[in-house]
């Protein structure tokens, strides 16, 4: 493939450019032979015009083009806890169109591997404070009325490396803990009709039966509210990797609430406090306390194009372009976005596009002439429950620098003049620091 | 609908850019907050005039069903074989009992692997001892001889009952729910101890028992040591009023859009990129085959469920391909290594823990050698 020979990332926007540069330059009308500026992509009839293709039963369940094999989920060993059954496989956000995850791409986070389920086997038990304890196969719980409804799941870790300082000089370990897909199942208000859930029930417990046997606790208003059981993601059944065959959804809350593997529901009183909501899942704050059974995903943007994975080396002083980006809310609807670019000093709103809904991934554009010139961009997504993105400072004189979960603070890219992007933070040391000490000595003397 | 902050004028603006106190830019705008808030103070959404949210359109049948009648009662014996969980209260904890002794020759064979010496950790794997009073710590600049906090059983966990349901339910990590209720026990007392908790109001020796009566006497250090209070009577809306206040935790309610003051821009320092699993090539090619990828058996896959939580990891346990590693042991003969695998050599449990029939340990641990040769 000799068309993209000067072009060394694997960038699809700066290859269609190229491509439309030569296209342009080499005119409608050149006749037979090859000028200087012809494109000699354009100037043969490639091989695969020349021969027939794969036959349509080659690939029973279709995988996308070879070629794009570089877009993939990746591991870092930093981000497991010992090894890759209790680790996360990031995202590559960087490289998504539209605001659906292809399922092979989604995020996955596991405690305990990724377990392999017989669906002949599976069967949902709930029981506690009910009036009739209830035992479903999958078949059952599929003739439930269904419903499908668009939503992210993003763990709230997504980020944690950059606390302290930047550390990371890519888009996918940044913010790469999130997808989103349109999922299907049944409300958990529709099927606890036929449980009859008790007055005196407050919390259910959620049990995942993969090795990990995930527990965690949903107060019983969310549970009533949105929350689903699914069985199917993007129109197919759920990955292993998404909890195959029936995981809960919690929309906007924790992705670690959304437990896989679903096969327990029980009611009670009182919240349980299982591992992941007392030793991880709490943010602890420079006063030595922690916020406990912090639920939602808070307001949250990030520019996805340009981006340390996707820079502007193949744009010229002047050229007109795109920055686009995700906004997310568990709260609520995205409202709008703000675009800065002298790193948040002074901002401007950017257009919402494409679908908007609760509790969603949303799409923000700004269509911009860059002058060739150093910036620094900056997005702030702000949504319908009145909440707006803190910066990292407004952010840290709060929670300190080891909470580790629940990081919504302004992202920052630095553009070069060359066209490099990097990921650098825009924050008020000093001040962060003050604040902490005052946290820190207050609580002392409390 | 957006109130406009118009009071601030310009030059106070620039005023402001020489005081020390940050104040907000010119043109503050203030974004709309709901009337009502669901239980995480996020927007309550509704179905109205049988469409969600405004975008999602719903069957309005559904919600005049009283009931679907699907699936079946379960049984008295069903919920309590699957009634796993221990919650704080200690509502769920089974009888049984063991001594920190027994738990400790327990966590030689099952935990010492990947929890250390000790529940020092050391192999990336969690910390299990330590970090008392280390909780306020703040490692804002590692350069500075800042210290980060640790939080480990001892240190940070509010309640016991966790311990004992997530021991009992996810350990030993490769094969949970292997242990018995007295194994348990064991582990259990045998990591208070290494935290130096006391269980009634005594420290734990190697012969003290540990029992269900004991065990529910244990009160945590760091037992206070999370806020909402979720445990009260309507917990979920102490919760709710933390939440709906956005500054407890720093996100904001204002957009701030001239002349804002965020700080300087940081660069990267110390960049974590090295340790990224590599793509197969940067290039939008036709990818490289994997090396090996067709050796994939039977045993392949097996030794992938059952063995390689531990042999996948070098500092647990030999890695298969691992030449060196393999070497002296292969030298042993077959026989040797088929006994280590089915009744356990030192770090090795029997059979890893599993209970694979002996031949397809064997079949494992073919594949083993076959890689290592
Ligand atoms: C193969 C390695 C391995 C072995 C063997 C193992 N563990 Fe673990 N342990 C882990 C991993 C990985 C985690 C974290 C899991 C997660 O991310 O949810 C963990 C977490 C824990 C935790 C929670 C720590 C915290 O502070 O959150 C405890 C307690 C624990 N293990 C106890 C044990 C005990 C007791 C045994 C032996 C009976 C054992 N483990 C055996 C790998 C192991
Ligand atoms: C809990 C961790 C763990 C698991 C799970 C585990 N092993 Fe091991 N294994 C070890 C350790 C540690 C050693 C090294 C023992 C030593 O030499 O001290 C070992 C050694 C071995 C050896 C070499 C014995 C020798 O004589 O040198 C074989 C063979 C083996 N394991 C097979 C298996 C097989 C097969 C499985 C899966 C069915 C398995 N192991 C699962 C920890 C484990």
């Amino acid at each position: 493939m000799k068309q993209n020979t000067n072009n060394t990332t694997a960038d699809r926007r700066g290859f269609l450019k190229n491509v439309a540069a030569s296209v342009v330059a080499a005119g409608a009308l050149v006749p037979v032979g090859l000028s200087a500026k012809d494109d000699p992509a354009l100037m043969k009839e490639p091989e695969w015009g020349k021969k027939l293709g794969r036959p349509v039963d080659a690939d029973p369940y279709g995988m996308p083009s070879p070629y794009e094999h570089n877009v993939e989920r990746r591991v870092h060993e930093l981000l497991s806890s010992g090894d890759m059954y209790a680790s996360v496989a990031m995202c590559p956000i960087q490289d998504l169109d539209g605001i659906i995850t292809p399922n092979g791409l989604f995020f996955s986070r596991c405690h305990g591997g990724v377990a392999i389920i017989d669906p002949n086997e599976y069967r949902l038990i709930i029981h506690g404070l009910v009036e009739k304890p209830l035992v479903l196969t999958l078949e059952q719980l599929k003739r439930y009325p269904s419903e499908s409804r668009i939503h992210f799941i993003e763990c709230p870790a997504n980020g944690s490396t950059e606390w302290r300082a930047p550390q990371f000089d890519t888009l996918q370990f940044m913010k790469g803990m999130m997808s989103q897909a349109e999922w299907t199942g049944v409300k958990l208000s529709t099927l606890l009709k036929d449980v009859g859930v008790k007055p005196n029930a407050k919390w259910v417990l959620a049990e995942g039966s993969d090795d990990s046997h995930m527990g965690r606790t949903i107060p019983i208003e969310k549970i009533m509210d949105d929350a689903m059981v699914v069985w199917a993601q993007n129109g197919e059944a759920l990955r292993p990797e998404q909890g195959y065959p029936v995981r809960l959804l919690v929309p906007g809350w924790e992705g670690n609430l959304n437990v896989k593997w679903l096969k327990r529901l029980k009611f009670g009183d009182k919240p349980w406090h299982a591992k992941e909501e007392t030793s991880k899942y709490t943010m602890l704050t420079p006063t030595g306390k922690a916020v406990q059974f912090f639920w939602p995903m808070e307001v949250n943007s990030v520019i996805t194009s340009p981006c340390p994975d996707k820079p502007w080396t193949d744009l010229k002083k002047g050229d007109i372009v795109e920055i686009q980006g995700l906004a997310w809310s568990g709260e609520g609807t995205i409202k709008g976005v703000d675009i800065s670019f002298d790193g948040g000093k002074n901002w401007v709103e950017a257009n919402l596009k494409g679908l908007v809904l609760p509790k969603a991934w949303t799409r923000f554009s700004y269509i911009y002439k860059w002058d060739g010139k150093p910036i620094v961009l900056s997005s702030r997504a702000y949504d319908d429950a009145g909440f707006v993105q803190p910066t990292i400072t407004q952010e840290v004189s709060k929670m300190g620098v080891e909470g580790i979960y629940h990081r919504n603070a302004i992202v920052s890219w630095e553009v070069k003049a060359n066209g490099e992007v990097h990921n650098v933070q825009v924050r008020d040391y000093e001040k962060e620091k003050k604040a902490i000490e005052k946290m820190q000595k207050g609580a002392k003397n409390a | 609908m957006l109130k406009l902050n118009k009071k601030i004028s310009v030059f106070a603006a620039i005023a402001i850019s020489f005081s020390v106190s940050a104040v907000a830019g010119e043109k503050d705008v203030k974004v709309k907050a709901p009337k009502v808030r669901a239980i995480d103070a996020a927007t309550e959404y509704k179905v109205e005039k049988g469409v969600y949210a405004g975008v999602y359109k719903v069957n309005e049948q559904t919600s005049k069903i009283k009931k679907f009648g699907y699936g079946k009662k379960a049984t008295p014996d069903e919920i309590k074989f699957n009634n796993i969980d221990v919650r704080y209260d200690w509502k769920g904890l089974p009888e049984g009992k063991g001594t920190v002794a027994e738990g400790e020759e327990l966590y030689s064979k099952n935990c010492i692997m990947c929890h250390g010496d000790f529940g020092a950790g050391g192999k990336g794997y969690p910390v299990l001892a330590g970090g008392q009073g280390s909780l306020k710590n703040q490692l804002i600049n590692p350069e500075n001889g800042d210290e980060p906090p640790v939080k480990t059983i001892g240190s940070y966990w509010p309640y016991a009952s966790t311990l004992f349901w997530y021991v009992k339910t996810g350990m030993p990590f490769p094969h949970p729910m292997s242990l018995t209720n007295d194994q348990t026990y064991a582990i259990v007392a045998y990591l208070l101890s290494l935290n130096d908790i006391q269980v009634g109001g005594e420290d734990l020796d190697d012969d003290t028992v540990l029992d269900k009566k004991k065990l529910m006497t244990v009160v945590m250090p760091n037992v206070n040591g999370f806020y909402p209070d979720v445990n009260a009577k309507n917990g979920a809306d102490n919760m709710k009023k933390y939440l709906s206040k956005a500054s407890n935790y720093g996100t904001q309610t204002v957009r701030c859009m001239k002349n804002c003051k965020p700080g300087k821009v940081i660069r990267i320092k110390h960049t974590l990129d090295e340790g990224i699993k590599p793509p197969l090539s940067e290039k939008r090619d036709l990818p490289k085959v994997k090396a090996g990828g067709a050796a994939d058996n039977k045993y392949a896959k097996m030794f992938e469920t059952n063995c390689k939580a531990c042999h996948g990891n070098k500092a647990i346990a030999p890695v298969p391909g691992d030449k060196e590693a393999w070497a002296a042991r292969i030298k042993q003969g077959k026989d040797t290594l088929y006994k280590h695998a089915l009744k356990g050599f030192q770090g090795m449990p029997p059979k890893g823990g599993t209970n694979l029939p002996d031949a397809d340990i064997k079949g494992i641990v073919d594949y083993m050698v076959s890689k290592s040769k």
